[in-house]
């Protein structure tokens, strides 16, 4: 299924390509651009083993799904558990019977919840009337086993002596196929600037096509893309004032980084994960717009293909994202924060504290900054550019 | 010679592929027996559309559908009644010899629920209740094999205050004294337990007294605009009567005993007393429309006849009763169906795990299940309302679920 999703595009395109060369003089093409969907892998949203019970949804009914995904690890930055507390915000009126797959381990109601959650293998259940407006909210405890691997976020926690140093990398990166050809830059240039107002404005990718003339040229090696991660929290060691940090991984910036801070005691980690849209890699060289960029200076046509394919890769990655545990409705606005704490080893699965409960110390700590560059991808999107 | 045995040898081979090439049945495993404890003496309506719900089920999974494929092996379902007179000591007696003659599962009115469960826990046999919805009978926890397709006192108690407290009325909390009545003032209780300003007054009505003037006239000066009474269907008429009597046109609202036959034979003579009675109960129908629940209604139909209430309307139609709760039983024997081939088994404690994971269509087209947290088959958000009027009932039209429901046709 992986690999369908993966090469959906480039089957596509392929289809195209054989088409084109059939013909006698090279004419133009549609080609469909990546977005808003399929997705590069299965997963996020989370996949139980359970076949799921036929859905309904009355066709006058929305959904959008909210989701905080509290993730516990150990002292090394391991993951112990992870909880997710979804809110599912049903909007018209009619019934619903949806089922959400993950591999669960227990569901209670959530505050606020105007239901009660089912429980059955791997499956979360909801079932009723919604008279025009209704929360379902809860708390799904999940696997971590399972959950894990789909976390956005790994991170690691190493001391030495009184040196702690916490890495936190984006596990989101996946080998995606890109294609070439010959295309136009100002329609090109104007598909950037629609992918930039999608991206800033938060919205959902539209689905769009590229005029590409002879043939779609679809290069072996697949590229890496990430979905671009906000994150934000601290470190704090017991006595000493939190370091706190904010960073974004990806979108042309590395993809880890450390943080480094000295004292005695155990490390709590605090951090905030969430999907955020493609900003560097969309802003336009010198310019207002991508339109005027390229009426200002010669845009070479593959370099504007490659980042229009590769920021709406990033942008479809980033909204996978977004939906942890699936939104029944799948029209329906999904938005995923995950946040990381330090839980105590002997820590029973359950749903974590509320977010905040880091208190602050009361002395200076000595903290060393360290940014790992790890990749970055506008220049390595260049380089690889150039080797096409 | 030869010829005639490669002939021979021709057929039998073809005979073999035909044999291979065919749809192969399962070998059959025999009966499975599910046990019927129902009130047959105590309340003969609700005794006979359970019974009748089951054995239509039954004989639909085991005629049409081939029986029931567990494992390799094919079964029949087959059912067996027990009166339980409405006692629950009765009721007791009734699940022991159902457990010795090797039920698989038991279905019930709910009558002596509290007691039986633990004896079919023994054995982890599934209880199955399809029809009273008192709270504290359910609970997946402590009462892992009970479950539930009938609606919840709690789901009718809490409907109904979010469906009246918005209106204003002063309303007059009654129920009588029996079993049923005082379960379902303790869900009123709680309801209602946030807005007192909306209760005039709370109430308990003697069971089976044909007189309640005093109680009414009681009520009529607590200054209440509307009585939700929670009562035996008799109590129910009998408060009906004193009502109307005095000529105090007061809504009356009720649980699902509103709807029962026995309130409309006793006032026939006056159908107007009728008008304007407001019941709750799980509706009928789903959002994908009536045509599920018309068919489940032709099959029973066909087999048992029309449910006749005894009454007529103004215009001289038999009014007849659409099969309620024959739809819970049956929903559950076809869920019972499911499980048993999920379990691939059928050793009961499989069966009842298994019950947790399944899903069925119900007879009204609404998907029907359990879950390992709610063994309730009737979720509350499906509590409607409906009014009578000229002895038949139609979803009312100012709660939001209600007014989504068509009206069921009553009258033959």
């Amino acid at each position: 299924m992986r690999g369908i999703l993966g090469s959906a595009v480039g089957l596509g395109v392929v289809a195209l390509a054989t088409a084109a060369g059939g013909s006698a003089q090279p004419s133009g093409q549609q080609v469909v651009l990546p977005g808003p969907v399929p997705y590069p892998t299965d997963s996020p949203p989370l996949l139980g083993k359970t076949a799921l019970p036929n859905a309904y949804l009355g066709p006058l009914l929305h959904i959008a799904s909210g989701q905080r995904v509290f993730v516990g690890v150990d002292s090394e930055g391991r993951v112990a558990r992870v909880v997710d507390r979804q809110r599912l915000l049903v909007r018209g009126k009619g019934d619903y019977q949806v089922a959400i797959s993950a591999p669960v381990e227990d569901v209670r109601a959530a505050a606020g919840s105007e239901s009660e959650p089912g429980l059955r293998a791997d499956q979360v259940l909801w079932a009723g009337f919604s008279p025009g407006r209704k929360v379902l909210a809860a708390d799904v405890i999940l696997r971590p086993r399972a959950a894990e691997p789909y976390l956005p976020v790994r991170l690691k926690v190493r001391r030495d002596g009184d040196r702690v140093t916490l890495t936190a990398t984006n596990a989101t990166p996946t080998g995606e196929m890109l294609y070439a050809g010959t295309t136009s830059p100002p329609e090109l240039a104007r598909l950037l600037d629609e992918t930039r107002r999608a991206s800033l404005a938060g919205r959902r990718l539209a689905a769009a096509y590229a005029t590409f003339v002879g043939l779609v040229r679809v290069p072996k090696q697949k590229v890496p893309i990430e979905a671009p991660l906000r994150v934000e929290g601290e470190l704090r060691l017991p006595g000493q004032a939190p370091f706190s940090f904010s960073r974004t991984l990806g979108d042309g910036r590395p993809l880890s980084f450390r943080v480094a801070a000295r004292g005695g005691g155990t490390p709590k980690v605090h951090l905030l994960v969430r999907p955020s849209p493609v900003v560097r890699l969309l802003r336009p060289p010198g310019a207002e717009t991508w339109v005027q960029a390229v009426r200002r200076r010669s845009l070479p046509a593959p370099f504007l293909l490659r980042r229009l394919i590769e920021t709406r890769m990033r942008l479809v990655r980033a909204d996978q994202y977004q939906s942890f545990l699936s939104n029944p409705d799948v029209d329906g606005r999904s938005r995923s924060v995950y946040e990381y704490d330090t839980v105590a080893a002997s820590a029973s699965p359950g749903v974590s504290a509320a977010p905040g409960d880091v208190g602050g110390g009361t002395s200076a700590l000595l903290v060393v900054a360290i940014t790992l560059g790890s990749v970055v991808l506008a220049g390595g999107g260049l380089v690889l550019w150039a080797h096409l | 010679m030869r010829r005639s045995a490669a002939l021979l040898a021709g057929f039998a081979l073809i005979a073999v592929l035909a044999g291979g090439c065919g749809k192969q049945s399962a070998a059959s495993g025999g009966n499975i027996l599910v046990a019927v404890d129902v009130p047959v003496t105590g309340d003969p309506y609700i005794a006979q559309t359970i019974k009748h719900g089951v054995q239509l089920a039954a004989s639909n999974v085991s005629g049409t559908s081939g029986g029931v494929l567990v494992g390799q092996k094919s079964y029949a379902l087959k059912s067996k009644l027990y009166d339980n007179h409405g006692s629950a000591r009765q009721a007791v007696e009734d699940t022991r010899s159902a457990l010795g003659a090797g039920a698989v599962a038991i279905l019930t009115d709910g009558t002596g629920a509290a007691a039986t469960w633990q004896l079919a826990q023994q054995k982890g046999v599934p209880v199955c209740i399809t029809y009273d919805g008192a709270s504290g009978l359910v609970d997946p926890s402590k009462r892992p094999n009970v479950f539930r397709i009938a609606p919840t006192d709690h789901g009718i108690a809490f409907r109904y205050a979010e469906y009246l407290i918005p209106k204003g009325l002063k309303i007059g909390l009654l129920h009588d004294d029996s079993g049923y009545g005082q379960e379902g003032a303790s869900d009123l209780q709680k309801a209602f337990s946030r807005n007192p300003r909306s209760v005039a007054l709370r109430m308990t009505l003697p069971a089976g007294s044909a007189d309640l003037s005093a109680q009414i006239l009681r009520a009529r000066r607590s200054g209440a605009t509307a009585l939700l009474a929670w009562a035996q269907p008799s109590t129910i008429a009998a408060l009906l009567t004193a009502a109307r009597s005095i000529g105090w046109n007061v809504p009356v609202y009720t649980p699902p005993t509103g709807s029962d036959p026995y309130i409309r034979q006793r006032l026939a003579d006056h159908p107007s007393w009728i008008d304007g009675l407001t019941f709750a109960s799980s509706r009928l129908t789903a959002e994908v429309g009536t045509t599920p629940f018309e068919n489940f209604e032709a099959q029973y139909e066909s087999a048992y006849g029309v449910d006749k209430v005894g009454v007529k309307t103004s215009a001289g139609q038999p009014v007849v009763e659409p099969p309620e709760f024959a739809m819970y039983s049956y929903d559950c024997v076809n869920l019972l169906a499911a499980a048993l081939t999920r379990a691939g088994s059928t050793d009961p404690r499989k069966v009842q795990a298994a019950l947790n994971q399944v899903t069925t269509i119900g007879a009204n087209g609404d998907e029907r299940g359990f879950n390992q947290h709610n063994h309730e088959g009737v979720v509350d958000d499906d509590v409607y309302f409906a009014r009578f009027h000229d002895m038949t009932y139609a979803p009312v039209k100012d709660d939001p679920l209600s007014s989504t429901l068509p009206a069921i046709p009553q009258t033959r």
